[in-house]
């Protein structure tokens, strides 16, 4: 879309500039005449053909020829305009000369200057709301699967975090902070026309994961969402605008209120036919191990706890000095993993008509041994003139991706399990199975090994998406565009357990589950855009239409006790025990809008734009369904005033821009305003409390922002100050059990959604662009980019906490959150901790532990305690002395990439990180619970408190899960502030003259490292936690997360 | 122009359905119930899912573990060995939340369903539904009383969706409304007799009703009335003892195998269903049971969290038939239970102490144990292994203990015949010889031999004399076969803490409960 209205704009130019021609001609005398002809190339040398040379002031033109060359008759005084598309027009004064070779540049600038807004286009220096653009050259070394995960550090205000190491999985993008409690807070993606939301969850939609259990709100299983946006190849991205601000988001209504990502991709250009091979090898490795106990420290470790357990010593530990390392689970579990991907692009322009045509694939292993992620990506997008008022295009995407998931972010997931599985179990027993804890262990913990590799967890997704449109121009300046697009997925997720006999731990029957899901979403909308200008009044006037609707449905079929491990079909297990079930279901969103945008003599701007949005999430029988989004922008453009000529030479392209706007959220589940009854065993339960007043989520935004440039344009700046309210923010109401019972799915009542509160984000995103535009050996180019928000709670409803639950061992739940009015969401709650209790006296003078007395029975308080602290000073330490223990907002991110370019040699440093947030280390938790034999720990659980070990910062161990010492608190919580060498990239172009004589126009090679080092005091694996599951409330919790990998990679790019 | 207008009218005209979107895969509550089959079945999933997570694991982590009668070091469950449970323990909020399932749907019934019901449903029909959800709030509010002692009263859940920080209530208020429940199912439920048809006994009736209000009225000291209501049901010939005089052909050990699922002993018991949705079925037959490593008698093999205490496994005499099917002992064999012996399958014999594994305990749990799945003898199992055995909430032995034990009335003994024949007959069956005069320790020590592994003991304990309670519990050997362990509990062990995340959303919990205003 901006290609087209680049090529619009050009188009305007050129008959403007025939007009000039035209007049120009009538008024020519005559002179003589010579045949002048030439050779025109690139900068790199390149011929260019189809560039179209005029005698400036005649109607006389040609085009070069396929080797670029031309050939045409004018005066010797003449001047020859070459003018091509991408590129800047120059004009040669003939002077007599009879050969004239030329050569073009690219006109990077003008491909910049356009900015994608919804539904349509502006230059960059009209626009009047807070957009960021990136092209495909900011992010082509980022060996990422998925774009989302590329836009980190790479544009102001969004903030990206990865919530997996895992391939394939989701990202959270917020763009200016947390807006939505439960709804998500994943902007909306518009790929090429196609809207796709950046819920992985489908919480608004079918409400399933599309692998594995439940998303439960805390946590589920801790599967991990598969992001919807991997099966786009990002090196099919030509651009991404990044809408922000409301002024530019109320025009996408009741989808606008996380901001919108406009996604375009590559089209053909004017000239030669271009082949482009982009491919990549790399090796990735875990960046970090932790210190768990070795065999002998183990043996040690047992021996110790049982004592204190008053359980017997273990025979075979009688001696842990004479015992060896054991099995070093993570060694066994990670492994360095191979990636390749591969690239090939078609594109150009015949007759009018633009290509582009590519076929990708990757193929990349997971760090963890079982895991790994195939994508096949195809990509077709064509665009041409019908007539000279009917223009039409199609760009359609296909994407497979082929998924190996072993792992899950639980207590009981494979991380965990790594971590924790005993060092005295091997591997592999002298028979060569798998091995199990000895018998009578009672042990939660499988050979991770073995669950890695026996187990069958594939996912298969293959999606579509596509748009088809017509742009028709009906008078001067007014078009009307029909856009018709559908996106579906099919997906299609097998889950194997075989049966196996590992002696201690067996599974007797091999158990299958399948999932099939299918959905696809629609979308139509006309619109009508109308520009003209009166004077120096410019006017664009937009109205449209749109309707978009989705589709799913899905079936989930088990069954076990399958005969044999080597087929498993549904067909193959006992039909007693195969059982299945369905879901389905539908929405609908209807909108109307308009737009006007408005500029006077290049100085004042004025956009205003409205939407009316009719959503099926509200109840049919009332208003509830309609919503309405205005915005409203100004700006000027203080550096076209002529009273500012005088500055410009030390500043310049200065823009101010004051912007207000409204946008909504509607993503919840479905039908929550009826109440429902769901399907058990024989029967039915009413299965959740209705409100049928819920209505929109909505947002106000006000934007301040300011641009401008200095140093002879080589530094750029760009500000903006706002201020986002979300007010009656949908939420599921955190109603206690004694009213619902938990869930339906335990056979509670589902508490109600409502619209309970207000949150606020007020920050501000700078952007510093410097460019040396030396036009010698040396080039350098540095972007910074700083994004931060505060995050408030304005008001909750009947002041209800709204505590978060996260499933920490096998399936109990822990309130690790709360969001409380005046503070930001989902802050860590737990109770304050002072050390632990050394002496007797202490515990005399200390408020009394949960109400116990002092001893050292189970129940009691004693020596190695924790000492939590009495925060409202009633005398006891008890639930009520929970407090806010940590946040996981951080204080600023920021984002820092240095490109330098000597020569043919080119090298980029991108620096990303995170200051002040915090980190909930469960897994560490986990590691020093020192609450159960048979397990594993970190070595810091060995620094437990005992009367020869009294400066332990580790309490006594207890044997039991459920003891006080064990309580959420500030003990776990770090230090979550990182700084990241993401990435560095060294490339080297081959020079022309070597390469042209293989008729190739362009051969690099680079090498690249990705999340090189990483500067944190975190002591879990990787300090970028994100949110699970893209859940805010659970954000910053490291429940034991699959770290981000560190790549190597080697690459090649070479064009023909 | 034209185009234009023709189509953005046609895309007007649309709008007004393409909104609206009921949904596709499930029902609307109010459309639903208008047949009598439809409204029968209404509390189906009462009998199972909403108990589940209480009986998955709670029920016995605290009735059992907390009394002494079983033993476990899994942490998940062993809190209560030595009275260490705190609010954030995994199982309280479990059995909390069951608890509240079953309050909340009940309500939902009771308020609503009247309302709901089409013109050709009977009255009759109707009302024996509501009698039903009337009974399992009257249940489960009497476990929460014994548990937690003051919790808040919630006729109507929907009343509090607004408002839902409120105080607790007090214990006396709860046990006002359980009577006043149970007094409802008893006006509405069928009344009935229990045949051999067994799923026919699937449901509670009016029999069961008020076997249950006899009970809380001998927990309230009310003698009279508890007395009377046992008589009535013993009157009623509802419910016969399997291996008594009236039903000579089967015996106690048939109580707990699951063909005999809604025997005529059974009052009430919980409906399990394997339907491959976690959360429907019993997982008693792992949890108990053996599974050493090498025997199995589950077809999974996270078995024998749960163990006999020490303490237990003196307890019955050696012609007491209920050792045998209570109690695992080394040696013994059991034909009718298959267990997995390395890689063979066949009839379980018990290993030698020191091999059964499990808690180490030298014995393992019989009760609710069926073994490997084995067709029609144990019916089927799910993904975790649990299976369709039903869990007994009361059967007619315990009827009759509580009818001897309201006719003892307090004193120090009886010989009072209509005492005799009750306790005899549930000694009787057990091949006990019959006692000519019974005191309350009588009683007290025949429930738990009765009783023992289904849930019952801590709550006996917990309402005689705490010093008693004290005195018995601190004597009990809560360690394993080679080590020996005793936990003195205090007064406050006795009732539990509120899940902590229920306290963290209402801090109002931990204050003092207030009385509670009947309509």
């Amino acid at each position: 879309m901006r290609d087209l209205f680049f090529r619009f704009c050009r188009k305007t130019k050129s008959l403007k500039g025939l007009t000039t021609i035209i007049l120009l001609c009538s008024i020519a005398n005559s002179m003589a005449q010579s045949k002048i002809s030439g050779t025109v190339t690139d900068d790199k040398g390149l011929t260019l053909p189809a560039v179209t040379v005029v005698v400036k002031g005649s109607n006389s033109s040609v085009v070069t020829d396929m080797d670029g060359k031309y050939q045409i008759i004018a005066n010797s005084d003449a001047t020859l305009v070459f003018s091509f598309i991408g590129f800047a027009t120059k004009e040669i004064q003939v002077n007599g000369k009879n050969t004239i070779d030329v050569k073009l540049s690219e006109n990077v600038e003008g491909l910049k200057e356009v900015v994608v807004i919804g539904y349509g286009s502006q230059k960059k220096s009209d626009v009047n709301s807070a957009i960021s653009s990136i092209k495909s050259e900011d992010i082509k070394d980022l060996k990422q699967v998925s774009f989302d995960q590329m836009l980190q550090g790479k544009v102001a205000g969004v903030t990206v975090n990865n919530g997996s190491g895992q391939p394939g999985a989701a990202a959270n993008v917020r763009v200016r902070g947390t807006t939505s409690i439960s709804g998500t807070n994943e902007p909306l993606y518009i790929i090429d026309g196609v809207p796709v939301s950046g819920d992985a969850t489908g919480r608004a939609t079918s409400g399933r994961p599309i692998a594995g259990n439940d998303f439960s709100s805390s946590g589920g299983t801790g599967n991990v969402a598969a992001s919807p946006l991997s099966l786009i190849n990002p090196n099919d991205i030509e651009s991404i605008d990044v809408l922000k601000d409301a002024s530019a988001t109320a025009i996408y209504g009741s989808r606008g209120a996380n901001g919108v990502i406009i996604v375009t991709t590559k089209s053909g250009k004017k000239g030669n036919g271009k082949i482009v091979y982009d491919g990549f090898t790399s090796v990735t490795t875990i960046s970090k191990r932790l210190d768990v106990l070795n065999l002998r420290e183990y043996a040690q470790y047992q021996n110790d706890l049982a004592v204190l357990f008053g359980q017997p010593i273990r025979p075979d530990f009688s001696h842990p000095e004479l015992l060896g390392n054991g099995t070093d689970w993570q060694d066994e579990i990670y492994q360095t993993a191979i990636a390749k991907n591969h690239n090939v692009s078609f594109s150009g322009n015949s007759n009018g008509t633009n290509y582009y045509i590519s076929g990708g694939f990757l193929d990349q292993q997971g760090n963890i041994i079982g895991s790994g992620y195939k994508r096949y990506t195809a990509k077709v997008n064509v665009d041409g003139k019908v007539k000279d008022w009917i223009k039409v295009g199609t760009s359609i995407n296909a994407g497979v991706s082929n998924e190996d998931i072993t792992v899950n972010q639980s207590y009981v997931g494979l991380i965990t399990n790594t971590l924790l599985q005993a060092p005295d179990v091997p591997v592999r027993t002298l028979d060569g199975d798998y091995a199990a804890p000895p018998m009578g262990q009672n042990v939660a913990y499988f050979n991770p090994v073995a669950e890695a590799l026996i187990k069958t967890n594939k996912l298969i997704r293959k999606n579509f998406m596509g748009n088809a449109f017509a742009e028709i121009t009906i008078l001067k300046g007014l078009r009307y565009r029909v856009d018709a697009s559908a996106n579906t997925e099919f997906s299609e997720n097998t889950e194997f357990t075989p049966s196996y006999d590992r002696g201690s731990q067996v599974n007797l029957t091999a158990d299958l589950t399948e999932r099939r899901q299918n959905w696809y979403s629609t979308n139509i909308s006309n619109v009508l855009t109308y520009d003209f200008s009166v004077n120096k009044h410019k006017f664009t006037v937009l109205a449209g239409q749109e309707a978009n609707q989705a589709r799913w449905e899905g079936i989930i079929a088990n069954a076990q006790d399958f005969k044999t491990n080597d087929i498993y079909t549904l067909n193959m297990g006992n039909p007693d025990l195969t059982n299945a079930q369905s879901y389905k279901g539908s929405q609908a969103l209807y909108s109307l809008f308009g737009r006007v945008i408005y500029d006077f003599d290049n100085r004042y701007g004025l956009s205003a734009s409205i939407r009316q949005d009719v959503s099926s999430k509200f109840d049919p029988t009332t208003d509830n369904q309609k919503g309405y989004f205005p915005a409203f922008t100004v700006s000027w453009k203080l550096s076209n005033e002529k009273f500012m000529e005088s500055t410009k030479q030390y500043i310049d392209n200065i823009k101010i821009r004051l912007g207000y706007g409204e946008t909504g959220n509607q993503q919840i589940p479905n039908n929550l305003y009826s109440a429902n009854l769901g399907a058990q065993s024989d029967s039915f339960l009413p299965s959740n409390y209705a409100n049928p007043n819920l209505v929109w989520e909505s947002m106000n935004q006000t934007n301040f922002g300011l641009d401008f440039t200095t140093f002879n344009n080589k530094l750029g700046v760009t500000l903006d100050l706002y201020k986002k309210v979300s007010k009656d923010f949908l939420f599921l109401v955190p109603l206690p059990d004694y009213l619902t019972g938990g869930d339906s799915f335990l056979g509670g009542i589902s508490a109600p959604f409502s619209n309970i509160g207000e949150v606020q984000n007020t920050g501000f995103d700078l952007a510093l662009n410097f460019d040396t535009k030396s036009s010698g050996n040396f080039n350098w180019t540095s972007n910074l980019i700083i994004s931060k928000y505060k995050n408030q709670v304005n008001e909750i409803v009947d002041g209800l906490p709204l505590t978060q639950e996260v499933n920490t061992n096998g399936f109990l739940p822990v309130t690790v959150t709360n969001t409380l009015v005046g503070q930001p969401i989902g802050m860590f709650w737990g109770y304050k901790t002072d050390g632990l209790f050394t002496s007797v006296d202490q515990f005399d003078n200390a408020p009394a532990q949960f109400g116990q007395t002092f001893g050292s029975a189970p129940g009691q308080t004693y020596l190695g305690d924790v000492k939590y602290v009495d925060v409202n000073n009633d005398g006891i330490v008890d639930e009520r002395d929970k407090t806010v223990i940590g946040n996981p907002h951080p204080d600023f991110t920021f984002g820092f990439t240095n490109t330098f370019r000597y020569k043919n040699f080119d090298l980029s440093v991108f620096l990303q990180g995170s200051v002040g947030n915090d980190v909930m280390n469960l897994t560490y938790r986990n590691g020093t619970s020192n609450s159960q034999l048979y397990q594993n720990a970190l070595t810091d659980a060995l620094n437990y408190w005992t009367v020869d070990n009294p400066n332990a910062n580790i309490p006594r161990p207890i044997g039991a899960l459920s003891n006080t010492n064990l309580e959420i608190s500030d003990r776990y919580v770090e230090d979550g502030s990182y700084v990241r060498i993401q990435n560095v990239t060294l490339g080297y172009s081959l020079p022309n003259s070597l390469i042209s004589k293989a008729k190739l126009s362009r051969v690099k090679v680079y090498a690249s490292a990705q999340n090189l080092f990483t500067f944190t005091k975190y002591s879990g694996y990787d300090p970028e936690i994100g949110s699970l599951n893209q859940n805010v409330l659970l954000s910053g919790i490291d429940n034991g997360r699959y770290p981000s990998p560190r790549t190597f990679s080697f690459g090649l790019n070479v064009e023909f | 122009m034209v185009l234009m207008l023709f189509i953005s009218m046609t895309l007007l005209s649309c709008s007004e359905d393409f909104t609206n979107r009921p949904s596709e895969d499930s029902i609307l509550l109010d459309d639903y119930y208008e047949t009598n089959a439809q409204v029968a079945t209404a509390t189906n999933a009462m009998y199972n899912r909403t108990w589940f997570q209480f009986h998955n694991k709670f029920f016995f982590a605290i009735g059992e573990i907390g009394s002494g009668n079983m033993m476990s070091f899994s942490s998940d469950v062993s809190a209560m060995r030595n009275f260490s449970i705190t609010g954030s323990d995994q199982e309280l909020l479990a059995g909390w939340r069951s608890l509240w399932a079953n309050v909340a749907q009940a309500n939902s019934v009771i308020n609503f369903l009247e309302d709901r019901v089409g013109p050709q449903v009977d009255d009759e029909v109707l009302q024996n539904t509501i009698g039903e959800a009337y009974f399992m709030r009257a249940t489960a509010y009497f476990y929460l009383v014994r548990l937690w002692g003051p919790v808040p009263i919630i006729e109507n859940s929907l009343e509090y969706a607004t408002n839902p920080l409120i105080n607790t209530n007090r214990v006396e208020d709860v046990y006002e409304l359980i009577r006043r429940d149970y007094q409802q199912a008893i006006n509405r439920l069928y009344d009935k007799t229990r045949t051999g048809n067994y799923p026919q006994n699937a449901k509670v009736t009016k029999g069961s009703a008020k076997a249950m209000l006899a009970k809380v009225h001998l927990y309230n000291g009310n003698y009279q009335d508890a007395r009377a209501l046992a008589q009535e049901v013993i009157n009623s010939g509802e419910f016969k003892l399997l291996g008594g005089a009236e039903l000579p052909s089967k015996s106690f050990a048939d109580l707990f195998t699951y063909a005999n699922n809604n025997n005529e002993e059974s009052i009430f018991s919980l409906q399990w269903k394997v339907n491959g949705v976690y959360g429907n079925a019993s997982n008693c037959n792992t949890q108990f049971g053996i599974s050493n490593g090498t025997i199995s008698t589950s077809n999974a093999s996270y078995g024998g969290v749960f163990s006999p205490s020490q303490d237990i496994l003196s307890l019955y005499d050696s012609n007491d038939l209920r050792r045998r099917e209570t109690i695992m002992f080394p040696g013994t064999t059991y034909p009718e239970i298959l267990a997995k012996n390395g890689s063979n399958f066949g009839p379980l014999v018990v290993p030698p102490a020191d091999q059964i594994g499990g808690q180490n305990a030298g014995a393992a749990i019989k009760k609710y144990c069926i073994g490997i799945v084995n067709g029609d003898i144990t019916g089927k199992a799910d993904t975790w292994a649990m299976m369709e055995n039903c869990t007994y909430i009361m059967r007619y032995s315990e009827l009759l203990l509580i009818h001897a034990e309201a006719v003892l009335a307090g004193g120090a003994s009886t010989s009072d015949a209509a005492a005799l024949n009750s306790f005899n007959a549930v000694r009787n069956r057990a091949g006990l010889s019959s006692l000519s005069s019974i005191t309350f320790n009588d009683i007290f020590t025949e429930r738990r031999k009765e009783l023992a592994f289904e849930g019952d003991y801590w709550y006996d304990l917990g309402r005689i004399p705490r010093s008693q309670a004290i005195a018995i519990m601190s004597a009990q050997n809560r360690g394993d076969q080679n080590n020996p362990a005793y936990f003195t509990p205090e007064e406050a062990d006795f009732i539990l803490p509120y899940p902590s995340n229920d306290v963290a959303k209402n801090p109002k919990l931990l204050d003092p409960p207030v009385p509670y205003v009947f309509n």
